[in-house]
């Protein structure tokens, strides 16, 4: 019997585990997890869980008997040391030493530190665990002046949960626009507005050098900026936790390199999730990427190399972040350079499109409008030019070009 | 007791394209497909979400938010990250308006 040794019990190694179980009936699946708790969805931390709300199934998705009823072998609390690439073995923390077929490193991210003095003091978070939320959520009870240091995705999902709670929240954000690496500039302006809109202070292009502990406050120090907190949170993205991979010699550059199906440059070795660099398809090169839809569906293809079943995952790529009165979504690359066809669909609802030279949708950005996701989606995969005067006009429905 | 409620006319309801209504408490999706009128409480599953506010095509209905699918006939969830199927309620069309019995 075949067994898999799955590093990291986060998203991306339950689904490692559930795929391979769904394929295989009879292997033996063991998933390690460093974190105490069994595998949870990390989406429910920036948004439910800071707002004290019930996360419901969107946290731990599954019951904790589910893991036993598939005779996936769960431990928690376990710490892998060292790989073991030509003995075939995983080392624990604790010295176990653990025989594998094949490996699959699921291992994720850890927050990116903010390197300025001052950025150890207690009062200074970052968000990535289940434990890290708790302890913000607990801070924000007291309505503290909260800082909230990068203007991406998490930063602004803290913001704006913080806002809801009623904390006075300032954002310092060292581009020149928020969400810059996912949304072009069009959309960052509203999402400027968005904030501000809702009380939140925004400062952009501005980069936070020191920041001065006082027995009372926090002082950030941002050049001609500068901001009193008495919490702050930094949501500077991600660093994959690639320790493991680079001991044992694998291939890694920001992030595990692998192939379209998760395989690694050593024949037994997998990467699944966001701690993999993969050829996407759809890029055409490697990417390396922070979202729900990898770590959700790119295992399937992990699994399916495991079992000789190997099947690229080429999924056009989508995410999505909640703030305020706003769904966004994010399909495909909706990169600056594309022109951005504008599809406004009521107050607070948008359909944007971004089209390349040769008129074929390349992204598209949801603000409010999931039901049109499967459309995009479709218009995406297509790659075929479309008539830009009739998609310019939004009482054209989008079914008429798919 | 089960009563039937009239939540439209049945002119009111083109195929595929949901209707989100109201009974007391309750929020109701309602969506003509070809072979009939159906009812499915309108809130995912998996967060919060109307699911009248997705997109709908043979016959399932995909939430707006985070792409679960559920089956408008049976409330069958089809996908993750809804793991809990929708409830279903029974439909009648009478002298061209549409009515769902609700618990
Ligand atoms: C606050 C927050 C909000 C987010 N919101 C969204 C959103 O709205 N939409 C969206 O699309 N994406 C969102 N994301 C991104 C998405 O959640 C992540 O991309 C996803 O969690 C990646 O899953 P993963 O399993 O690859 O990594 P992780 O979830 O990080 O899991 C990796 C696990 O491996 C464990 N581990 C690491 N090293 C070892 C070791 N040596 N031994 C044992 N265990 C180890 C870690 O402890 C961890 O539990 C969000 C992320 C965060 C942090
Ligand atoms: S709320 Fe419907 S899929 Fe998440």
């Amino acid at each position: 019997m075949a067994r898999t040794v799955i590093i990291g019990a986060g998203q991306a190694g339950r689904r490692t585990a559930e795929a391979l179980r769904d394929l295989d009936p009879e292997a033996e699946i063991l998933l390690l997890g460093e974190e105490a708790h069994p595998p949870y969805d990390r989406p429910p931390l920036s948004k439910a869980v800071l707002l004290g709300k019930d996360p419901g199934n969107g946290l731990f998705v599954r019951a904790p008997d589910f893991y036993a009823g598939k005779r996936i072998t769960l431990r928690t609390g376990t710490r892998v040391e060292a790989l073991d690439l030509a003995a075939k073995q995983v080392v624990t923390a604790a010295g176990e030493r653990i025989g594998y077929d094949s490996l699959v490193l699921a291992t994720g991210a850890r927050a990116r530190p903010l390197p300025v003095p001052g950025a150890d003091d207690p009062r200074v978070h970052t968000l990535r665990t289940l434990e890290d939320a708790q302890a913000i959520q607990a801070a924000l009870l007291s309505k503290p002046r909260l800082a909230v240091i990068g203007g991406g995705l998490i930063g602004l999902e803290v913001a704006s949960s913080a806002r809801q709670l009623g904390c006075s929240v300032t954002v310092l954000e060292a581009a020149d626009r928020l969400m810059a690496r996912c949304v072009p500039p069009a959309i960052s302006d509203m999402a400027a507005a968005l904030h501000r809109g809702h009380g939140v202070a925004l400062h952009l292009g501005r980069t936070v050098r020191r920041i001065e502990p006082r027995p009372d406050r926090l002082l950030l120090d941002a050049g001609d900026v500068q901001v009193e907190a008495d919490l702050v949170v930094i949501g500077i993205g991600g660093i994959p936790n690639t320790a493991l991979a680079e001991a044992a010699g694998l291939a890694v550059q920001d992030g595990i390199l692998a192939d379209a199906c998760g395989r690694t440059s050593h024949p037994d070795v997998y990467a699944a999730g966001e701690v993999a660099r993969f050829d996407h398809p759809f890029f055409g090169r490697q990417v390396r990427l922070e979202a729900w839809q990898v770590a959700q569906n790119q295992p399937a293809a992990v699994a399916r190399a495991i079992c000789g079943q190997a099947q690229p995952y080429d999924e056009i790529p989508w995410h999505w972040t909640d703030q305020f009165t706003w769904n966004l979504q994010v399909f495909g690359t909706p990169d600056p350079e594309l022109e951005l066809i504008r599809r406004p669909a009521g107050e607070d609802r948008l359909t944007a499109i971004a089209v390349d030279a040769g008129g074929r949708a390349r992204g598209a950005v949801l603000i409010n409008n999931g039901r049109e996701a499967t459309p995009v989606r479709r218009l995406i995969g297509a790659g075929k030019a479309l008539d830009l005067a009739a998609l310019r006009d939004p009482a054209v429905p989008l079914r008429q070009f798919l | 007791m089960a009563e039937w409620h009239r939540v439209a006319a049945l002119s009111d309801l083109s195929l595929e394209a949901p209707l989100g209504v109201r009974i007391g408490d309750l929020q109701i999706a309602v969506v003509k497909l070809e072979d009939g009128v159906y009812a499915i409480n309108d809130v995912c599953t998996h967060e919060y979400a109307l699911l009248s506010e997705g997109f709908c095509e043979e016959g399932r209905i995909e939430c707006p938010l985070h792409q679960a699918c559920f089956d408008i006939r049976t409330g069958k969830a089809l996908n993750e990250p809804a793991e809990v199927d929708v409830a279903t309620y029974p439909v009648k069309v009478e002298d061209g308006a549409v009515f769902v019995q609700v618990p």
